[in-house]
Formats: structure tokens, C-alpha cells, sequence
């Protein structure tokens, strides 16, 4: 019975200490922009959900295609049922690690470069992805940031020839998330 | 210049004007105003998560680019940034609080952000899917 206690009481802290280090939003914000001389396209989507463990680098963020706003109508008709076909691929999941997480001081507030790594799957195509970002620490709080560059053909994302020569190829995606301790 | 020709040059030109006007408005077409689509399905909240959780690619099917309307005791009401969510929580996982998560239409952030958590509420949005921890309702309005 001693044992048993001691078991119990082990597996709680290992648990807490786990979750302790746990951070997640459900409100990260996305922005993807395209330029070209005759297009300029900019979406955005603020219910990014994004989950950190601080104590191995372990990092995940989710996004609905269908959640991305657009200025145009149109626009926005077009990226889900011609690009993205966001009824067949309703998903993009980034599953990776922060390599550099023991830079990250998170009882400290400052800004840490990072380096993460992983896999990002599109358009049901998966694609490793390596990348710089930064986290700062404020208040308690993980606000992380990154922009990169991805290539629409890398995710078998096609341009219809009409305007192919109107979109750019290349979408830069800006990723801005606030991560707070799990609780 | 002959006749025919100046009505064949007339009609060209009024086609290609009225071909660009078409274009013009199909470009700049205003978002669907949701407030006022009429909710392809009626349930409560439990029950769609219910469905998203046991089957979600089905659900998704169900549901996904469609207005939805959900019953139910709203839980909480987030408040970030420019987002105002009103909330129903079924279980915890790995984000924490799981369930439906309704993002208000502007007009409607005011009036959600003095709603009490235990009220009754009709909700009705569009249902932009379910990403392995809560169904998204995207630009929601108050019901009842």
C-alpha cells in the first residue's frame, strides 16, 4: 500500500512537471502574401491552434484552410475550392521541434532566437520544413514569430494557366502566435 | 462607313463593356452576410461534437462550409484581441478545453461579452471544421 502511494504520488508530479511546462493558444494568427505585378493576395486566420512543451521543444500548430479571411470574396471562393480544396484537405499541420529549445529561458523575460524543424503538411502533401523564429518571453507568456517562404508546386498546389502568369508562385506565410502555460 | 459595320462595332463594344462591368462586380463581390443565412442544420453543440469526435471526416462532410446553428449552456466567452468566442466545453485534452468554439461577427462581440457562462443560448455560424480539438463557427451571430 506504502508503495502504491508512492507510485501515485511520483506519476502526479511527473504529470504536473510535464504540464508545467506546456504552452498552447488557440488563437495564433497566420498570414499568408502573395505578390505579383497584376495580384497582390493576403488571408489571414486567427484561430491557429499552436501547442508548445517548453521542457523538450516539441511543437505543433493546426490550422482550417476554411478559417482563412480574405478581402475578396472571391478570393477567398477560389483558395478553397481551386488551390487549397479545402473540402478534400481541410487541415495544414505543422509537426515539428524547436532544436535550440535550452536557449530559451522561459523564467526570463527576452527575445531567443530559435530554429525549428519539422514537417509541414499542405494540400495533403507533406514537406520538411527548416526554419529560423524567435520566441519572446513576456510576462509569462511565449510569443512566438517566424516567416518563411513556401513554393505552391512543393505542395502540388496548382495555378490555373488563365492566371498563371498573374500569381505569384512562391506564398510568404508569417506565423505569430502567444502561447501561455497550460493551466 | 457602312452600316452594318458601325452596329457590328456598337454591339462589340457593348459587349465588351458589359462583359467588364460583369467581371468588376464578380471581383469585388461582398463576403456572405451570415447573419442572415438561414442555418442548414439546427442541434445542440454537444451533439455536433459528439458527431465531429466519432467520425470526423463524415462530419466534416456533414457540415464543413455550411451555416450551423447550436443549443446548448454556453461554458465561457473568450475575449482576444479583436476575437470574441463564446465557448462550449465538453472534455479536456491536449489544448485543454474541447468542444464548439463560436467566433462572433463584430456586430455581435458587444453583446456576447456580457453574456454569463450557464446561459442558454442558440448560436448559429459557419462551420469552417474541426481541427482535432474544438469545431470552429466562424462569424457567428445570437440567435436567442
Amino acid at each position: 500500500m506504502k508503495n502504491l502511494i508512492i507510485l501515485v504520488f511520483c506519476l502526479t508530479a511527473v504529470s504536473f512537471s510535464a504540464d508545467a511546462q506546456k504552452f498552447i493558444t488557440k488563437t495564433g494568427h497566420i498570414k499568408f502574401f502573395s505578390e505579383s505585378p497584376l495580384e497582390k493576395i493576403e488571408a489571414h486566420n486567427h484561430q491557429v491552434n499552436a501547442a508548445l512543451d517548453a521542457a523538450t521543444g516539441d511543437f505543433v500548430f493546426k490550422v482550417l484552410e476554411k478559417s482563412f479571411e480574405f478581402d475578396k470574396a472571391l478570393m477567398q471562393e477560389h483558395f478553397n475550392e481551386n488551390y487549397v480544396e479545402s473540402d478534400k484537405y481541410p487541415n495544414a499541420l505543422f509537426s515539428g521541434k524547436i532544436t535550440n529549445i535550452k536557449d530559451v529561458n522561459i523564467a526570463k523575460d527576452g527575445v531567443y532566437e530559435v530554429n525549428v524543424e519539422g514537417k509541414l503538411t499542405l494540400h495533403g502533401v507533406t514537406q520538411a520544413v527548416k526554419q529560423k523564429g524567435s520566441i519572446e518571453v513576456k510576462g509569462g507568456k511565449l510569443i512566438g514569430n517566424s516567416k518563411f517562404s513556401i513554393l505552391l508546386s512543393d505542395y502540388n498546389i496548382k495555378i490555373p494557366g488563365a492566371v498563371a502568369n498573374n500569381i505569384s508562385k512562391t506564398v510568404e506565410i508569417t506565423v505569430e502566435i502567444s502561447l501561455e502555460k497550460l493551466i | 462607313m457602312k452600316n452594318w459595320l458601325k452596329i457590328a462595332l456598337a454591339l462589340l463594344a457593348l459587349g465588351f463593356i458589359t462583359g467588364a462591368v460583369v467581371a468588376y462586380f464578380l471581383y469585388n463581390k461582398p463576403h456572405p452576410d451570415y447573419e442572415k443565412i438561414d442555418a442548414a442544420y439546427t442541434l445542440a453543440a454537444a451533439d455536433l461534437y459528439k458527431e465531429f469526435t466519432a467520425d470526423k471526416n463524415k462530419a466534416g462532410t456533414k457540415y464543413n462550409g455550411k451555416v450551423v446553428a447550436v443549443t446548448g449552456k454556453l461554458s465561457k466567452v473568450e475575449v482576444k484581441d479583436s476575437l470574441t468566442t463564446c465557448v462550449f466545453v465538453f472534455e479536456q485534452g491536449m489544448f485543454g478545453d474541447q468542444g464548439v468554439r463560436c467566433t462572433m461577427l463584430p456586430a455581435f462581440r458587444e453583446k456576447a461579452g456580457k453574456l454569463q457562462p450557464g446561459a442558454d443560448l442558440k448560436l448559429k455560424g459557419y462551420c469552417t471544421g474541426f481541427n482535432d480539438t474544438d469545431i470552429i463557427l466562424d462569424k457567428s451571430s445570437i440567435v436567442k
